[in-house]
């Protein structure tokens, strides 16, 4: 292998192609007559195209130097560092560019993150619901708005204290549904064992199909008593005032006073 | 080799010493590199330096057959191996590529090797490999698994049930097919040698009481690394139980937690007062990171990088006071006022990474990073050796200021998330800036380079980078002679790796040697052709040549493919052993 000698020979073209008053460092100093030296290296490719190097490094210097000068002549350009603006300053193109290297809009495996650190942005606004408010077209786009808990109360049947229950933290009922069962297992479980009955920590499920031994209903905007799982999930919060956990067994009771919105969800 | 050692002892001398002392001399020298050349020395260093070698490194697994390995080392106890080529991280390796564990664990088990410790790294690893290594190897302490696939929880079982003085299971970014059994319970209750447990990749249910059982009685555990499915109470239970804990990940609680749960968790934090090391945090309302207050100041290792919920100003207040962390690893919403912070107050900062928490610009929010966060980190944080670093954009000056602050790096990756990215306020390419880098920077090991970058840089890179072992190029360069440059300069290379660059047959075929001195070469979407390949497979009958195409529908026909064509992907290595013989259809090996 030929190699890289670290002989001073001097190679004339590749020092003409580098122009002396390019800047290496801002606050150059000690290091330009080191670079010079090093400059001097020769890293010559193999066959005999230094023709063709050497004019193909002047076109592009050349380029290149059009458009510093382009840059120092207008003042437009910010230095905060902020947005480039394309325009025509990206004219720099080397002549030997492949065209696959401008390839716009999503490339595969681009950025180099693992695949799960993809997703992360995306779940997280998920779940606080945040892709429905920022892309609704409002104008507003809000980056990352923690909204006020929205606390609505519930109460369920056979158990005298009632909690409240933050529905901006939930996305689907099945959240919903899983944080009744949090909030009320235990208080469900005292009850029973003050009054006598099994002690033992029950889950409460089923609590949206109506196969559970209990069923979640709410009182909406309008007053009316309402099953929960008919409308999507937004419209349900936008006009939920309050929760009630009754009993499955007292929904054909409901019945008998002919509500039909409820007959639906029975099954 | 210690070159005090070395002077001391010369080869003549050390012959009339009984073999024994010899070994035991050799006990003292673990870096692999260092016994591979104490084995060449004569044949008799070879055959002692042979049956003392306890820890093996093989940083590609069809370099050389497990019964070669085997034959030459049979008294290994640890072994790593690594796997698919770095690009499989990013989806560009079709996933039945290869690397597969069990041929390695059947011809350990037949060797009947005693074998202790196994890390792997992209390797495909199936419940029968588990399982067979679970019953073969009676003394097994050690299972660490990173960017692995191919088995579930199953295979967790077996080694938990069967590994009787296991001490370690450290499963790390790996895709486990969760079947939410009860791996947990498989521990005997018998198990108490544990030291790390990591489960945090695992994405289904945890038996909560199984776990708690399991840590109670495991009074050595230091490290602790749970997943999602762990709320807040049981972590309390977890951490009131090892207050010992020098490692720990944190599962998920999205709530807000009740006052008294969370008076509860700062109780058992305050406990804790070995803990070092915090990650996790993958959906956690803000206020739980203010639990750990009271420890922060001694943490050396904080990951924060998997909290997307995390807003920057959350992430600010907790890592300022953070004043010894020397591992950092962050989301790029703590912006460049969050990495100003950081680098006024933690001045012990040896490695830090920035990963985008937005990859593909969706949310269209600005609180990406940019140069101004990585010159303040480098102006304030003097130990600074390793960054890995996501942003927008990036400037020649900064990287030049960047370069005269940290002369010290050893691990240089900087990604501008806009693939040919000019500097923004010259509109130039960024070949100067990393000039810069590569010059000052002379312990340089690793480096990812981004933006628009032309020839040139890899001139610069092939000037100065003197100890680089590692290069990775995406979109950058004119021509062939980018690609030379590299490799005719940068004589410790080992790895490189380049995607969707203009380099072809010219600079893949000029000097076809150099391979042997590296460990392999990655090329995808360049402008190699399948004639080019072929002549270079040819003329290196050492090298494995591998073309990976698109469709895996079937091997291209010799008859019917045009040599002009060019190669999707490439993949070459070394190897003792010659083509391997497990390739799937999509694999065509010259």
């Amino acid at each position: 292998m030929e190699g890289c000698p670290r002989s001073r020979e001097t190679c004339p073209k590749l020092l003409d192609l580098i122009p002396q008053e390019r800047k290496w460092y801002h606050n150059e100093e000690k290091n330009n007559s080191d670079q010079e030296k090093k400059l001097e290296l020769r890293l010559a490719p193999p066959g005999g195209d230094e023709e063709d190097l050497s004019a193909m490094k002047k076109t592009n210097l050349d380029t290149r130097n059009n458009i510093k000068k382009e840059a120092e002549d207008k003042p437009i350009f910010n230095l905060s560092g902020n947005h480039f603006s394309p325009s025509n300053k990206t004219t720099y193109a080397p002549p030997h560019i492949s065209h696959k290297r401008t390839a716009p809009g999503p490339v595969v495996g681009w950025p180099p993150v693992r695949s799960f650190r993809k997703n992360l942005a995306s779940s997280s606004s998920s779940k606080l619901g945040n892709d429905q408010i920022n892309k609704s077209g409002e104008g507003e786009k809000q980056v990352e708005p923690k909204r006020d808990g929205m606390f609505v109360k519930i109460n369920m049947d056979s158990v005298p204290i009632g909690r409240k229950v933050d529905l901006n933290a939930y996305s689907t009922y099945e959240q919903l549904s899983f944080a009744v069962d949090k909030l009320f297992r235990g208080l469900l479980a005292a009850q029973r064992d003050a009054s006598g009955g099994e002690g033992e920590e029950k889950p409460i499920i089923g609590l949206l199909n109506g196969k559970g031994e209990f069923t979640l209903t709410y009182e909406d905007n309008e007053g009316d008593k309402m099953l929960v799982g008919d409308v999507p999930w937004q419209m349900f919060v936008s006009s939920v005032k309050r929760l009630r956990v009754i009993k499955s067994s007292e929904i054909s009771s409901a019945l008998k006073f002919g509500c039909s919105k409820q007959e639906k969800m029975r099954n | 080799m210690n070159r005090a050692i070395k002077s001391r002892l010369s080869t003549s001398e050390m012959n009339y010493f009984p073999d024994e002392v010899i070994e035991h001399i050799f006990d003292f020298i673990a870096s692999h590199r260092d016994r591979n050349s104490i084995s060449l020395v004569n044949k008799s260093w070879h055959k002692i330096e042979r049956y003392s070698r306890h820890q093996v490194f093989i940083g590609n697994c069809y370099a050389i057959s497990p019964e070669r390995l085997i034959r030459r080392f049979p008294c290994l106890r640890s072994l790593t191996l690594k796997g698919k080529p770095h690009f499989a991280d990013f989806n560009l390796v079709p996933h039945e590529w290869g690397g597969f564990l069990h041929p390695w664990i059947d011809a350990l088990a037949k060797g009947r090797v005693g074998l202790e410790e196994l890390r792997l790294k992209r390797m495909v690893v199936s419940d029968e490999s588990l399982e067979l290594l679970s019953r073969s190897f009676v003394s097994f302490k050690s299972l660490v698994l990173v960017s692995c696939d191919g088995f579930t929880t199953d295979g967790l079982a077996s080694v938990a049930a069967n590994c009787r003085h296991l001490r370690e299971l450290d499963l790390q970014e790996n895709e486990i097919d969760d079947h939410r059994g009860q791996w947990l319970n498989c521990f005997p209750d018998t198990c108490t040698t544990l030291v790390s447990l990591n489960f945090a990749c695992l994405k289904g249910e945890t038996n909560l009481a199984a776990l708690e059982r399991l840590v109670a009685r495991s009074p050595n555990l230091k490290s602790l690394k749970v997943n999602r499915a762990v709320p807040l109470e049981a972590l309390t239970r977890l951490m009131s139980c090892a207050p010992q804990l020098v490692d720990l990940g944190v599962g998920c609680y999205e709530n807000e937690p009740e006052p008294e749960s969370f008076a509860k968790l700062m109780a058992a934090i305050k406990k804790c007062t070995l803990l070092r090391s915090l990650s996790g945090f993958s959906e956690v309302a803000p206020v739980c990171l203010t639990a750990f207050y009271p420890i922060c100041e001694n943490l050396t290792s904080l990951n924060l990088s998997y909290a997307a919920e995390l807003q920057g100003n959350h992430l600010i207040e907790f890592v300022q006071f953070c004043k010894r962390v020397q591992r950092l690893w962050i989301l790029d919403s703590i912006g460049d006022k969050g990495l100003e912070i950081v680098a006024s107050s933690c001045k012990e900062l040896q490695e830090l990474r920035v990963f985008p928490s937005d990859p593909h610009d969706e949310e269209d929010n600005n609180t990406a990073v940019t140069e101004v966060g990585l010159v303040a980190i480098s102006a304030g944080c003097p130990k600074l050796h390793s960054i890995l670093y996501f942003c927008k954009q990036m400037t020649n000056e900064a990287l030049i200021t960047v370069a005269r602050n940290c002369p010290n790096f050893i691990r240089f990756r900087l990604c501008i998330l806009e693939p040919n990215k000019p500097d923004p306020i010259t509109s130039q390419s960024l070949d100067e800036g990393f000039g810069a880098i590569v010059q000052a920077c002379k312990g340089l090991r690793r480096l990812s380079v981004s933006g628009l970058l032309t020839d040139k840089v890899f001139l610069y890179i092939g000037m100065y980078a003197e100890q680089l072992e590692m290069l990775s190029i995406a979109f950058a360069g004119d021509t062939d002679k980018g690609m030379l440059y590299v490799l005719n300069g940068c004589k410790k290379l080992r790895k490189l790796e380049i995607r969707d660059s203009p380099f072809g047959n010219a600079a893949l075929l000029a000097d076809v040697g150099k391979y042997e001195t590296m460990r392999s070469l990655w090329m995808s979407s360049c402008e190699v052709t399948l004639g080019g390949c072929k002549r270079l497979a040819r003329n290196a009958p050492w090298l494995n040549v591998e073309i990976i195409n698109e469709n895996e529908s079937g091997r291209m026909e010799r008859n019917e493919e045009d040599e002009r064509e060019k190669v999707d992907r490439l993949y070459l290595y070394r190897t003792v052993v010659g083509t391997r013989r497990d390739a799937p259809p999509c694999v065509t090996i010259l």
